[in-house]
């Protein structure tokens, strides 16, 4: 039997609009969900997938995918590599679950709205396939932790970690609420498919599955590589929408979601993956520096894309460029410092030869996190433990609700970007999130940071130990430092050489 | 140009697959050569991914893939180790293609 060439009946295939008689187009598409910018059906029936995949394809591929990443899982189950690792390694795949896993079903039903609500035929299509992409990387990244559960209780948090008010899943959930559960469906492809998943998920997916590799971690390196085969399709969901709209002159409007979604994801991504790139990841496995990833994935690949698309760079570029080197490191010191209120054993990372690897990939560190590190270093070796650990809470930033923070030491330039608003004060870490407020302040204002909902008094008592109750963190959950403050040592010896010499 | 620091050059006009490291992967290698004569292709392996690039355009066939493999090889399991990939991409029977639109 002759069978016709996919492309021969693809276009006809998913050209399933109509004309509703029934109904209005704005009640079949309601236009809040829709998010069509005024476009009526036709325009978007030019939607042209680049990336084109039809369902009985999918399943194939899909099943080839699992069968890979469940079998090297089954395979090494029994070489014991979580408990033979590294702490700091560890410490990676408890943030990693945590932050991830659960925020991938969120990402399903982004996929669902897009499927649903859509005027665009082809956008529905592919966005059905990515809903079962997202349930996929949800099903896989809760079954892959699930065995460590019972050698450690921190890994329950791959489960549980969206239900808490930790700070960092404050911070998480505000940003994937504002780009992906909060939008109309063509707003989720460009902020969530195009401008997360073509640049900043390959980070998380591929550079640390780099690390992961170099770390005989192979099931965790399978794992979130398989993973990113699916992102790499549907992140493609975007690129159309955004011909579309640049050809209806609606560049401005596209520029805005793509300006706002960038800047949220780069700040996410430097306090999860920065840390565990330059800090937690055992020196010897490192491949490359968080800039240097960052470099490879988002200033060369990215950039590239997103003016190849027909768009200008986000309008901060160079303070992002210039931030690549910087707000990772404070991040790091912030996230250690208040240790007991994350829910992994942050790696310190500052032995000599990780501040030799940290100095020559970032020229000044010692000079200036250093010198705070050079604090905590000493109180460790003086055994001053009250002093290196945190009684207050940091200030937070009321857009990406992450610790206000500059740089230390001689680069010093912490400050505040501060904004009133209909009678109320909102601190910013940065020009950048504070003009993100100003694009849409009615979206954010009524948020409360967890500093805000401390001085409110919904946290009580009015302490650390109030704020990790708040926070939901067990004793015995709470983070200490993953080596047990072994890397101390090095420091203590050198003093007493210092001391005998 | 160094082989190493192609992809991560600031502004640079390569397009390719980052494949996940594997016998697919080897077979888009070759292919690579193959389907784009007179082009030079740029491989940086990852360890956990590799990327495989040339200058602005890249064609892979199905055939070329098919035969490198020495298997059935159909063109949407390149799905199944394609992570990622720099450029554009456009679907075509048989084939697929990366390019970039603008040419800096
Ligand atoms: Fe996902
Ligand atoms: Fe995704």
């Amino acid at each position: 039997m002759a069978v016709l060439n996919r492309m021969d009946w693809y276009d006809l295939a998913r050209s399933t609009n109509w004309t509703p008689t029934y109904v209005t187009e704005d009640e079949l598409f309601p236009p809040q969900l829709a998010g069509a910018f005024g476009l009526p059906q036709n325009a978007w029936e030019k939607y042209d997938e680049p990336y084109k995949q039809t369902y009985p394809e999918y399943v194939k591929v899909q099943r080839d995918k699992d069968a890979g990443a469940y079998s090297v899982k089954a395979a090494l189950e029994r070489s014991r590599i979580f408990e033979n690792a590294d702490p700091g390694w560890k410490s990676v795949m408890k943030a990693h679950y945590g932050a991830i896993a659960r925020g991938e079903y969120a990402a399903a039903s982004a996929e669902a709205r897009m499927m649903r609500f859509s005027k665009a035929p082809g956008m529905r299509n592919m966005s059905t396939l990515g809903c079962l992409d997202e349930i996929r990387h949800g099903q896989m990244q809760l079954y892959f932790p699930h065995e460590h559960v019972s050698k450690d209780r921190q890994m329950d948090w791959a489960f549980k970690a969206y239900d808490t008010n930790d700070w960092a899943m404050i911070a998480a959930r505000h940003f994937f609420d504002d780009i992906m559960m909060t939008r109309d469906a063509i707003s989720v492809s460009i902020m969530l498919t195009f401008s997360f998943e073509t640049g900043f998920t390959n980070m998380q997916f591929l550079g640390l599955a780099a690390d992961a590799a170099e770390a005989g971690d192979h099931t965790f390196a399978n794992l979130i590589s398989s993973i990113q085969t699916d992102e790499s399709r549907h992140a493609q969901i975007g690129g159309p929408a955004l011909k579309i709209l640049i050809e209806n002159g609606q560049k401005a409007e596209a520029q805005k979601r793509v300006d706002i979604a960038v800047w949220g994801a780069w700040k996410l991504f430097s306090v999860l993956t920065g840390p565990i790139m330059d800090y937690y990841t055992p020196l010897e496995h490192r491949k490359q520096s968080f800039k240097e990833f960052m470099e490879e994935w988002i200033v060369a690949q990215f950039e590239r894309a997103l003016t190849d698309m027909g768009l200008e760079l986000p309008w901060y570029w160079d303070i992002f460029l210039k931030d690549l080197s910087e707000t990772h490191h404070g991040m790091h010191l912030g996230s250690y410092f208040w240790r007991p209120t994350v829910w992994w054993n942050p790696a310190a990372g500052v032995t000599p030869a990780e501040r030799d690897w940290l100095e020559e990939k970032y020229p000044g560190w010692n000079d200036t996190w250093g010198q705070c590190w050079d604090v905590i270093i000493d109180n460790v070796v003086d055994g001053n433990m009250a002093m290196a650990y945190p009684e207050t809470l940091p200030y937070v930033c009321n857009m990406c609700q992450l610790p206000i923070l500059g740089t230390p030491g001689k680069g010093w330039n912490v400050k505040d970007y501060p904004l009133e608003y209909k009678g109320r004060l909102y601190h910013f870490g940065s020009e950048v999130d504070r003009w993100v407020f100003e694009q849409e302040p009615e979206r954010y204002a009524g948020h409360l940071s967890i500093v805000d909902r401390f001085l409110a008094g919904m946290i009580q008592p009015m302490n650390l130990e109030g704020a990790l109750a708040y926070m939901n963190i067990a004793p015995g959950e709470m983070g200490d430092d993953a080596h047990n403050y072994a890397w101390a040592e090095v420091y203590r010896a050198l003093r007493e050489t210092r001391k005998a010499g | 140009m160094s082989t190493a620091s192609s992809a991560q050059a600031y502004h640079n006009n390569m397009v390719g697959p980052v494949m996940r490291a594997g016998d697919l992967a080897l077979a888009v290698i070759e292919a690579a050569r193959i389907d784009n004569p007179g082009k030079e292709v740029f491989v940086e392996d990852k360890r956990a991914y590799i990327r495989i690039h040339t200058e602005h355009e890249m064609i892979l066939r199905r055939e070329t893939i098919e035969e490198e493999l020495g298997r059935p090889f159909r063109m949407n399991d390149l799905e199944v180790d394609l992570s990622s990939f720099a450029g554009q991409i456009e679907s075509l029977d048989g084939a697929v293609r990366f390019y970039f639109a603008k040419k800096l």
